[in-house]
């Protein structure tokens, strides 16, 4: 019995840290490799997890949809919509720098989130959107989880291959002399707003894939699933301390910072019950000061960007090229 | 690394003293949204859960002297955390139930993916989302505060009775607001009321006169307030009367504010109503309030008999299911379905012999009878109330 609750405790963070992944990931794309500070990504995840929601689930009083398409219509939908709703905040937004950026996409994240709760006739508003189908949701407990790993984790392993594959490529190369150096890339003439916006759109769709799984998994979304702490902030503490630029330090940022934020409870739990409540928030400085230590011993993050080691020769050519340029 | 190694064996030799630790306890989850846009309201709800845990064990303890134990998890009032604690308490705390979460979005994806297919009940006492009343759950979830549907209903059809036919509606952008004011407006509108102007308000500005405004162009002298009287519920109730936006105002439970009393004055408010629970009439209020307050509690903290009832609830439950966790949702309905003798709050003993002499017993709780129907819901008592002299008076009681 206990070890059965072990394995399922363990199933559902995996589940979890599956879902974040594609979130860090999609926010590895656009910070790690491109350099622009998404600090919006609860919206990106809200339109992903509204947009599979209406597309599958049954018709409802409350909001809009009924269409019930099947999960996997669903999924690409989300992809569409949020790489959709990205495209015109990329083009208002993306003429910004780093900090500006950041500010404008946070504000972009608020009005999705009060869009979301204002317009019930769409969304359902703070009822939000229910009775969502999850695949394999009709099996056991314990089975029905592990088939949900299995659709995530290999859901998260085409994603990495994806974009392992997409930053090997000239064009993760072109991003990345963008993101270090502007001026030399525009002087060796890449369109830098244009390629920007890819990489942000590229970013948002694989975000929003990470909010539709997370609708699906609990049957259900409501506003209270896209506030920014949760959604956003926490998302850049993995990916920081994880390390950016480096799809295996986000997803190992995911995993550390979900397992130490979960199993914390277990110690908190050990105090003396008059200070179990208090204690609760002790989890949440534990991770600000994880962030904190990260940034001040180990800012690259537990694994760094590889740099032009011998695994791609090509990036060493790049920069002997750069460095003989000057 | 060494030091990560560390940590983590560190953290699994903790779970494992926890578990081991166990010897002849009965544990519950009391989840609540500790961390998060509802950390003020909280504590207290949890306290009161822990009152009712503490009678039980003051008074022999459950199933044969054993100890009830709530272990506390933080639902944080979202899903992702919810979720996360829920699963916790369920399969490496083992509890036999769970008392929460607090916020509805919580509670509908708590019971969507960790309490219903582990066969664990939940009985919440604040999700208050007509959505939880929908849930494909077996019948295993519960909570003891009415849905929102109740409420706005009831007060739409008192209104029309009044013969208010004609109503603007203002209110709180949240799941309490919105919940309210949607039941409201439906019943209205099918009993021929008309909504003259109906708008949402987000929480904490500083004038909201743009909104009253566009409210009353409807031409309603009504306003429906649904929000708080402590917050921004306040505000707006100033500024339509400064302005003289409209003439009559009409609020629900939230509005029932000392505060506005307080701040506005009684003489400004003579042409407003609120509609608020009121309590059957046991003593099981007062009874609750003393107990509460002997151990340092404020009893009119919002939600907390609520709270208290439901940890009640789930230890009767348990006692009678003798342990059982597939058997407590069925248990739980029968405690308090109307007919048996009657516990009053704090009657654990009581309540103990009745169950073992193979009697029926009926929960009359602190925040009303709580006759669960078969969506697990419990029917609001409302009252509509008046402003008297410093405080609310029952001025009649809602169909």
């Amino acid at each position: 019995m206990e070890l059965i609750g072990l394995l399922n405790y363990a199933v559902y963070m995996a589940i979890f840290i599956g879902i974040y992944s594609l979130l860090a990931l999609g926010l590895n794309i656009q910070w790690g490799f491109s350099g622009l500070f998404n600090a919006g990504i609860a919206g990106f995840f809200a339109v992903g997890a509204y947009t599979s929601a209406l597309l599958t689930a049954p018709e409802s009083s409350v909001h809009l949809g009924g269409f019930q398409l099947p999960v996997v219509a669903g999924w690409i939908g989300a992809m569409i919509a949020a790489g959709a709703i990205a495209w015109p905040i990329g083009k208002v937004c993306l003429r910004f720098r780093s900090d500006y950026l950041a500010i404008a996409t946070i504000g972009v994240a608020e009005i999705i989130r009060l869009v979301v709760k204002s317009e019930g006739w769409m969304t359902g508003g703070a009822r939000g959107v229910n009775k969502i189908p999850r695949p394999f949701g009709d099996l056991s407990y314990l089975y029905s989880q592990l088939a949900y790993l299995a659709l995530v984790l290999s859901i998260v392993f085409i994603v990495y291959l994806a974009i392992e594959r997409q930053i090997s490529a000239p064009w993760g190369r072109m991003m990345r002399g963008i993101r270090d150096n502007e001026d030399a890339a525009t002087a060796m003439g890449k369109d830098i707003k244009a390629r920007r916006l890819e990489a942000f759109i590229f970013g948002a769709a694989v975000m929003g894939l990470g909010g539709a799984l997370f609708a699906h998994f609990n049957r259900s979304i409501t506003p209270e699933a896209i506030d920014p702490m949760i959604a956003t902030f926490l998302i850049w503490i993995m990916l920081i301390l994880g390390g950016s630029g480096n799809n295996r330090g986000a997803l190992l940022g995911v995993a550390v910072v979900w397992i130490i934020w979960s199993a914390s409870e277990f110690v908190t739990d050990q105090l003396p019950t008059e200070y179990a409540i208090k204690a609760k928030y002790m989890r949440v400085f534990i991770i600000g000061l994880l962030l904190q230590l990260v940034l001040r011993f180990r800012p690259e993050g537990i694994l760094p960007e590889p740099q032009g080691t011998a695994d791609r020769p090509e990036v060493k050519t790049f920069q002997n090229q750069e460095s003989a340029a000057k | 690394m060494l030091k990560k190694i560390a940590l983590a064996a560190g953290l699994f030799s903790a779970t494992a003293l926890a578990s081991n630790a166990v010897q002849a306890e009965v544990k519950v989850g009391l989840l609540g949204g500790i961390s998060g846009p509802i950390a003020a309201m909280a504590p207290p709800m949890l306290d009161s859960a822990k009152l009712a845990i503490q009678q039980v064990n003051e008074q022999g303890g459950i199933l044969g002297g054993q100890t009830l134990e709530a272990v506390v998890g933080d639902s944080a009032c979202n899903p992702q955390n919810g979720v996360d604690s829920a699963t916790k308490l369920v399969n490496i705390e083992q509890v036999a139930g769970l008392i929460g979460p607090h916020c509805s979005g919580s509670v509908l994806a708590v019971a969507n993916s960790v309490t219903v297919p582990a066969g664990i009940t939940l009985i919440t006492p604040s999700g208050t989302s007509p959505e939880i009343t929908g849930l494909e759950d077996k019948g295993q979830v519960f909570r003891t505060v009415p849905s929102d549907d109740f409420q706005g209903r009831s007060l739409a059809r008192t209104l029309l009775n009044l013969g208010t036919n004609k109503v603007a509606v203002a209110y709180l952008n949240n799941d309490y607001g919105s919940g309210l004011a949607n039941a409201f407006k439906v019943e209205f509108e099918a009993n021929g009321g008309e909504i003259a102007g109906y708008s949402a308000h987000e929480e904490g500005k500083a004038s909201y006169r743009s909104n009253l405004a566009e409210l009353s162009r409807g031409g309603a002298d009504t306003l429906v307030v649904f929000d708080y009287g402590d917050g921004t519920g306040l505000t707006i109730l100033r500024q339509a009367l400064e302005n003289g936006f409209f003439t009559n105002f009409v609020g629900g439970d939230g509005m029932k504010s000392d505060a506005i009393i307080r701040e506005l004055g009684a003489e400004n408010l003579t042409t407003f109503i609120a509609s608020s629970p009121v309590g059957e009439k046991s003593n099981s209020l007062e009874i609750f309030n003393e107990a509460y307050k002997a151990v340092g509690g404020n009893p009119d903290a919002i939600f907390v008999s609520n709270s208290y009832d439901a940890a009640f609830l789930m230890a009767l439950a348990l006692e009678k299911a003798g342990g059982d966790a597939g058997k407590v949702s069925a248990a739980m309905s029968s405690v308090s379905d109307g007919q048996g003798e009657a516990v009053l709050p704090g009657e654990w003993k009581k309540a103990v012999e009745l169950i073992a002499a193979g009697k029926d017993i009926d929960y009359k709780g602190a925040s009303g009878d709580l006759n669960f129907d078969e969506a697990g819901d419990v029917p609001g008592s409302y009252g509509l109330f008046k402003v008297d002299g410093d405080a609310f008076a029952l001025q009649q009681a809602l169909n």
